[in-house]
């Protein structure tokens, strides 16, 4: 087994054991959409209103759950023992933002069917026309907090770093993916939000290459 | 000449203003072992976390088998072992499970028989299957000693390793470093007690104002004589 997959079934494991960042993110996902819906004006509710209301439950919610895969390295320094292992550092990296992603797909999935249900909404083509759009976006959230999450682990007091950082740095790949949702809730064809899903890719893309390499960086000693 | 295992050329260490090592010369060969004895805050912790290559020294070098210890290879890494302050040991993971999880990590080869041997070995076998979060600081810290063994490493860095643990653990620890002194590992090792460490033969220093002296607590009474070389 590569030092890849080996870190990627801990943490699996470990969130099977104590679903820590799965169950802090359908809990988040389902009070801020509940909070949304019932804010919102009831007629006034659209595809245009689902598609803010979807991003805005995975943001804040991915804040507080999608990057436990990380802190719980912090938890008695295991990073420390990670780093002195033959392990590559781009291996722990990748294995920690998988994790992150696959935590972030299962609640984006249980966000999905409450957005669908909350917001009126019919399953059909739109939703599944959602799937490439919310599995970038996930993609992209995760890689940057598991960097910016290995930063503020750093910090003593750097509880407020992940905030402050993730939405303004994730901002145009948020827009990107609230315009390419709207549009596939709208049902328009994959042509009519392509522009949208290649600046997302493009964050993506950014995103990755930035945390692959700074990780070192960040989580070495001086 | 015989190249160190383990060595400090002109080490120090400064944070901020504050210079915590002071021109730092260690070297420790093959099958021997050194002791390292200081107060709180004298910067023990810094100096063993420089030597296994996790932190850098402002100025000098801490090598590893003649590299520099913060840029070895994965081939080299798989050579040296720590035992820091912190158990690096997941709280949520049985105890069989993390020994496993860093023999994978490791490639030990017919991990499962050794993991069990080690876990025998520190008195863990009837709580292999008990979550790490359950366990009293001392059986933490024997299940640490049994992870750093894991892969009978070619150098042991050892940060207090003997804290926490009762007169058992103490004489269990004990053993398995002498084990791996006879197997060619060289051990450096810190102690607030080093007494604890009277029946192993090592090299002893202490840790005063940020340089490294020789020492002696009559624990090489029964081995081999100080080395001038080393103070620094």
């Amino acid at each position: 087994m590569s030092s890849f997959a080996t870190i990627l079934h801990k943490d699996l494991r470990l969130e099977l054991r104590g679903g820590q960042s799965t169950i802090t993110l359908n809990i988040l996902s389902l009070l801020i959409l509940t909070v949304l819906t019932f804010a919102l004006d009831a007629p006034s509710r659209s595809s245009l209103l689902a598609a803010g209301a979807l991003w805005v439950a995975m943001i804040f919610a991915g804040l507080a759950g999608a990057t436990q895969a990380m802190v719980s390295e912090w938890e008695n320094e295991c990073i420390r023992c990670l780093l002195l292992s033959p392990a590559d550092r781009g291996a722990i990296y990748a294995a920690k933002l998988v994790a992150s992603f696959i935590f972030m797909t299962v609640a984006q999935i249980t966000s999905l069917f409450l957005m669908v249900f909350f917001f009126d909404l019919n399953f059909d083509m739109r939703i599944v026309r959602l799937a490439p759009v919310l599995m970038m976006g996930a993609m992209g959230f995760a890689s940057l907090t598991t960097l910016l999450a290995a930063i503020q682990a750093q910090i003593k007091t750097g509880e407020l770093l992940l905030p402050l950082l993730t939405v303004p740095v994730f901002i145009p790949a948020l827009i990107s993916g609230v315009k390419a949702t709207q549009a596939a809730l709208a049902g328009l064809p994959f042509a009519g939000f392509a522009q949208w899903l290649k600046i997302l890719g493009a964050c993506d893309l950014l995103f990755l290459a930035g945390g692959y390499l700074l990780f070192e960086q960040v989580v070495s000693e001086d | 000449m015989n190249t160190a295992q383990l060595e400090a050329r002109q080490v120090s260490k400064i944070f901020g203003v504050l210079p915590v090592l002071r021109c730092i010369d260690l070297r420790v060969n093959r099958g021997e072992g050194a002791l390292i004895v200081g107060r709180n805050g004298s910067g023990k912790s810094t100096l063993m976390r420089i030597l296994a290559g996790l932190s850098r020294p402002s100025s000098g070098q801490a090598l590893l088998f003649g590299e520099p210890a913060h840029s070895l290879g994965p081939q080299q890494r798989c050579r040296i072992s720590l035992v820091s302050h912190r158990s690096f040991l997941y709280p949520r993971l049985t105890a069989r499970e993390n020994l496993e999880f860093y023999a994978r990590l490791y490639r030990v080869t017919d991990y499962q028989y050794v993991v069990e041997k080690l876990l025998d070995r520190v008195g863990l076998g009837s709580f292999a299957d008990e979550p790490v979060f359950a366990f009293s600081r001392g059986m933490e810290q024997r299940l640490t000693i049994a992870r750093s063994m894991m892969t009978e490493p070619e150098v042991l860095v050892m940060d207090e390793p003997f804290a926490a643990l009762d007169a058992e653990g103490i004489d269990i620890a004990a053993e398995l470093v002498r084990d791996a002194l006879q197997r060619g590992c060289a051990v450096v090792m810190t102690a607030h007690d080093p007494h604890q460490l009277r029946h192993l033969a090592f090299i002893s220093y202490s840790l005063e104002n940020g340089r490294l002296v020789m020492a002696h607590f009559g624990s090489d009474s029964e081995g081999r004589k100080p080395r001038p070389a080393a103070a620094g």
